[in-house]
């Protein structure tokens, strides 16, 4: 029984404003910067915009999401109100305001350095200020996860801890020791250098501990994704989930491993050794190994129900899969998304196959494949899924709902498969403009402009997908019942204590990120002469 | 099964994790930090401890190549965005004071009505530079370098404490409607010319990078003739004239003809 | 382990999800093999060492001062390329190298961080300031090609566009006659 109901929605609307806002920036983007565009604009405009964009799409929206969600969770899956109401308000009013103190000055012109930050590069202090109240908000997320967990285990010894509920509080471990990168680099590097108490900075070192946070960040983001696959999509499908302990596993690989890779991202960085690089790679193809679970146990799970409601055939139950179902649709069409992005996921791992990409707008591709696509769809699926429930009225307009996956998925394949092919050409990465008439890029011309135009598909879709929600807010009122996670096909009666709870996992992690980040960290540290001087972006003139 | 120890070498899943964890860090330590690094010759490692700490990410000194020094006069200046902080009052009176005999060319109020430059509100760290190079030879013009020679450190300060402070003028060609030509609001990227403004101020300031605003436009032409024939070569590591030697004669003059007319 | 009621078809899904557990582990398995494999053979690996580098006085002292970059002939006939990058250009804005040769590419940033990539090559590598970054490169065939800078580096960034030439070794060394110091700047 979801109880506090206006927590939950106040966390996805700002969720989704935010992410309408961004994506508008990000069809605008994408626009103008194509062949399309034949007017000359301020450069500044350009990437004021990305680092709005990539702010909102990567530290706003996808932590209200997970936020927002993992109450839900919380509260429908302990079967118990939130312990700490007051605090989750407290974190939801940080998200906010931080979100406000960091795009003011962005909007001005004053932080244009990317979301990425990327120091020696500096901008106004506020704009890191607010970032790390953003960051500080989800902390008390965080802890409230583990309070509840602990409280609901002490009144229910021996039981299992409910998967949906098991896979929240993974996240949200992943989450908080993940972001201690980006919180080191920001508060000890960037905001003294900001504020003008220092004037030199460690770029180097600053990209580590940024690394430290960059890539088990997505792992944060996909999580509400694949607690959805679990714990959503099987029920919305009239079936069951093939196998829980392999889910727990698999949550449990992502916390232990998706954190100690980041240096995967600092391939062709000149300051991380050799044998770290190598390191950190091996473990980056460890962290294949939840996707490759997940997707066997959820298209199982999918097999169970269409079997179960009469599907026949050694392919014939996929086509008997309840496909007029919104959340149907949308896992798999995540699960497309998903492989063609892990894909290209496991190309820019491999350190020979990234060389030729890295930092092409291959990368944006990817990753807008993955995030924008797999991960965001399932978001929607959520929404979808919870709405009626936290709204008490019904949301029923199941044709539009499906017309605005199909949408978000057509748009995306469109945006992003030409979006790899010009980074295999070579095109950089982050640039406001580019001459296409020129010979050494007029191959690109073409692809750009297919990019373009499915960014303004996935404009429309995500209209559609506010629209939605608006009309679902306005709907007659329909009471929508408790809301159910997905039972396996084996539900546990009881578990290993391993998987039943985090000591050893978490142990693993920080031990792992001792092991991998440990020396390079402290070797930058104990090398002063690395500090270089600051070079500050949108000063007053 | 509820009161099996988790941190206990009894239970299956804390050997097999940690077991399992453990030997993947140091075989990928092996392989990574001794192993790999070993197999590529042209390394020229001295034994597994240098492999080891040179894959480690151990800085080594960089190679001793002859210590090369600059070929001619260069700048010599080192640039960044505290080389010069704000003048105080004291420094500006002092600098108001040495500016008397810059007046004869550069104008009393810092506005020159000949073709030498204007210093009125031109970046403190942009005179301090040129000052330096006149100084040391980086620069050269008949006249200025004499003056520049007389110069301590601390006058060469002052007197761009003081030309900061002072209020820009607009030049006489002065037209808010003047267009734009595309070599300054987009550059020219394939031929290496980001727009002007990145750098000069009016999007973007790079210390070092002079105000462009109300200067002459015989001198800004004068100047990027200069860094395009490499005669002038006083900017750092040739960032303009990279930029100059890649700029048509007309895009010099269309530069030249804008900024003259910005205030 | 666990427990639950229908213990034989429990089994049946367990014993299946392991068999996939351990074709998902062989799958990761051999990627991470082929990419140690490769690493072993001599494929494009990441730089050997790290070094430092003092961004503020690349231009007073030091193999970046001006007249030091560029292409080099070293006495065993390969060749050292020296550039730096800044905002919002490479010094030099044209490198020449030969073809069949050997080649050594040193370079490090004057300011903020940028990127080297080589279009139509798989050479590519980032700048930070602090740090100097090193290349082993070669080419089998003639050829021009552009050299952007792929990581944003402020507002002029897009215009940070230089340019790199593969010329014939014989071209190459009649240059070198003439030029301490390749470069294909005019």
């Amino acid at each position: 029984m979801l109880i506090n109901k206006r927590l939950i929605l106040a966390h996805f609307w700002l969720a989704f404003a935010a992410f309408g806002l961004a994506l508008l920036l990000g069809a605008w983007q994408m626009f103008v910067r194509s062949p399309l565009n034949p007017w000359h604009f301020n450069p500044e405009f350009y990437y004021r915009s990305v680092t709005a964009h990539g702010s909102a799409m990567g530290y706003v929206f996808p932590t209200l999401i997970a936020m927002g969600f993992g109450y839900a969770i919380s509260e429908a899956a302990l079967a118990r109100p939130l312990i700490g109401r007051r605090w989750a308000w407290a974190g939801f009013v940080l998200v906010a305001v931080g979100t406000v103190v960091a795009m003011l000055p962005v909007s001005m012109g004053l932080a244009s350095v990317l979301y990425t930050f990327y120091p020696p590069m500096i901008g106004n202090p506020f704009y890191y200020i607010g970032v790390v109240l953003v960051v500080v908000g989800s902390w008390i997320w965080v802890a409230l996860m583990s309070i509840n967990l602990a409280a609901w285990k002490r009144d229910n010894p021996d039981k299992p801890v409910p998967l949906a509920m098991f896979a929240n509080v993974a996240g949200s471990y992943l989450w908080g020791w993940t972001a201690v990168g980006a919180a080191l680099e920001l508060l000890f590097q960037i905001i003294p250098v900001a504020l003008g108490w220092r004037t030199t900075i460690d770029a180097g070192l600053a990209r580590v501990f940024f690394s430290w946070t960059l890539h088990a960040i997505v792992y944060f983001w996909l999580m509400p994704t694949y607690i959805a696959y679990y714990t959503i999509f099987p029920r919305a499908i009239g079936g069951r989930l093939y196998s829980d302990p392999m889910g727990r596993i698999a949550f449990i690989l992502f916390l232990v491993v998706a954190m100690p890779i980041g240096v995967h991202h600092l391939f062709a960085d000149p300051q991380v050794g050799a044998g770290f690089k190598f390191m950190h790679s091996v473990f980056t193809g460890l962290v294949a190994l939840p996707t490759l679970l997940t997707v066997f146990t959820i298209c199982a799970s999918a097999e169970v129900a269409s079997r179960l409601h009469g599907g026949r055939g050694l392919f014939g139950w996929v086509g008997a899969l309840p496909w007029r179902n919104p959340i149907m649709l949308a896992t798999a069409l995540s699960l497309v998304m998903l492989g063609f992005g892990g894909a290209g996921g496991l190309i820019n791992m491999s350190y020979q196959l990234n060389a030729p990409v890295h930092n092409t707008q291959w990368i944006t591709g990817h990753f807008h494949l993955i995030f924008g696509g797999a991960i965001v769809i399932m978001y929607f699926a959520i929404a979808y899924d919870l709405w009626p429930h936290l709204t008490g009225r019904a949301l029923d307009n199941v044709r539009l709902m499906r017309l605005q996956l199909w949408l978000w998925f057509v748009g995306m394949i469109v945006t992003t498969f030409p979006w790899h092919y010009v980074g295999i050409l070579g095109m950089p990465r982050r640039m406001a403009y580019y001459d296409y008439a020129n010979s050494a890029l007029a191959a690109q011309a073409l692809s750009v402009s297919l990019s373009a135009v499915g960014g303004l598909i996935l404009l429309t879709s995500g209209i559609l997908f506010l629209l939605v929600l608006i009309r679902g807010q306005r709907a007659p009122r329909q009471e929508a019942g408790a809301y159910q996670f997905a039972v396996a096909v084996h539900p546990p009666i009881r578990l290993p204590v391993a998987l039943n709870g985090f000591g050893l996992w978490l142990a693993l992690m920080i031990g792992l990120t001792v092991v991998n980040y440990g020396f390079p960290i402290a070797q930058l540290l104990a090398l002063p002469a690395t500090n270089v001087p600051a070079v500050y972006v949108g000063a007053p003139r | 099964m509820s009161d099996q120890p988790l941190f206990s070498l009894r239970n299956r899943w804390f050997t097999a994790s940690v077991g399992i964890t453990v030997v993947l860090a140091v075989v990928s330590a092996l392989a990574g930090l001794v192993i790999l690094p070993l197999a590529q010759p042209d390394l020229k490692l001295s034994g597994i401890w240098d492999a080891i700490c040179s894959a480690a990410g151990v800085p080594r000194a960089s190679p001793d190549t002859i210590a090369q020094q600059p070929d001619g006069k260069l700048s010599n200046v080192v640039m960044t965005a505290d080389t010069l902080s704000r003048g105080d009052s004291v420094s500006i009176g002092r600098g108001a004071t040495l500016a008397q005999r810059c007046a004869i060319c550069h104008g009393p109020q810092g506005v020159s009505d000949a073709n030498s430059p204007n210093l009125a509100g031109q970046f403190a760290e942009v005179t301090y530079k040129e000052l330096n190079d006149f100084k040391t030879g980086a620069r050269v013009n008949a006249v200025m370098s004499p003056f520049a020679l007389t110069m301590t450190d601390r006058d060469m300060r002052d007197l761009a404490a003081y030309y900061a402070y002072l209020p820009r003028v607009p030049s006489p060609h002065v037209d808010a409607k003047l267009v734009a030509p595309l070599i300054v609001t987009i550059g020219a990227p394939m031929r290496n010319i980001a727009p002007c403004g990145s750098c000069h101020g009016d999007i973007d300031t790079k210390p070092g990078s002079p105000w462009l605003g109300g200067q002459s436009a015989v001198y800004i032409k004068a100047q990027l003739q200069a860094f395009a024939s490499g005669s002038r070569r006083n900017d750092i590591s040739q960032q303009m004239r990279n930029i100059a030697r890649n700029m048509t004669a007309e895009e010099i003059d269309q530069a030249a003809r804008y900024y003259e007319a910005q205030p | 382990m666990t427990m639950h009621h229908d213990s034989a078809s429990a089994d049946v899904a367990a014993r299946v999800e392991r068999r996939w557990a351990t074709l998902s582990i062989a799958i990761v398995g051999l990627l991470v093999g082929m990419a140690a494999f490769v690493g072993i053979h001599q494929a494009t690996m990441p730089q050997g060492r790290v070094e430092i580098s003092d961004p503020r006085t690349l231009h007073l002292s030091g193999e970046f001062v001006e007249s030091n970059l560029g292409a080099e002939v070293l006495a065993d006939g390969s060749v050292m390329v020296r550039a730096i990058g800044q905002q919002y250009s490479f010094t030099p804005q044209c490198i020449v190298v030969p073809e069949g040769t050997s080649i050594t590419m040193r370079a490090t940033s004057a300011d903020v961080v940028h990127g080297l990539l080589i279009q139509g090559t798989n050479i590519n590598t980032m700048l930070v300031p602090g740090y100097v970054s090193e290349a082993q490169i070669a080419f089998k065939g003639t050829g021009d090609h552009v050299m952007p800078c792929q990581e944003f580096c402020g507002i002029g960034h897009q215009g940070m566009w230089g340019k790199f030439k593969v010329v014939d070794r014989n071209v190459f060394n009649k240059m070198a006659l003439s030029q301490r110091r390749l470069t294909c700047v005019d």
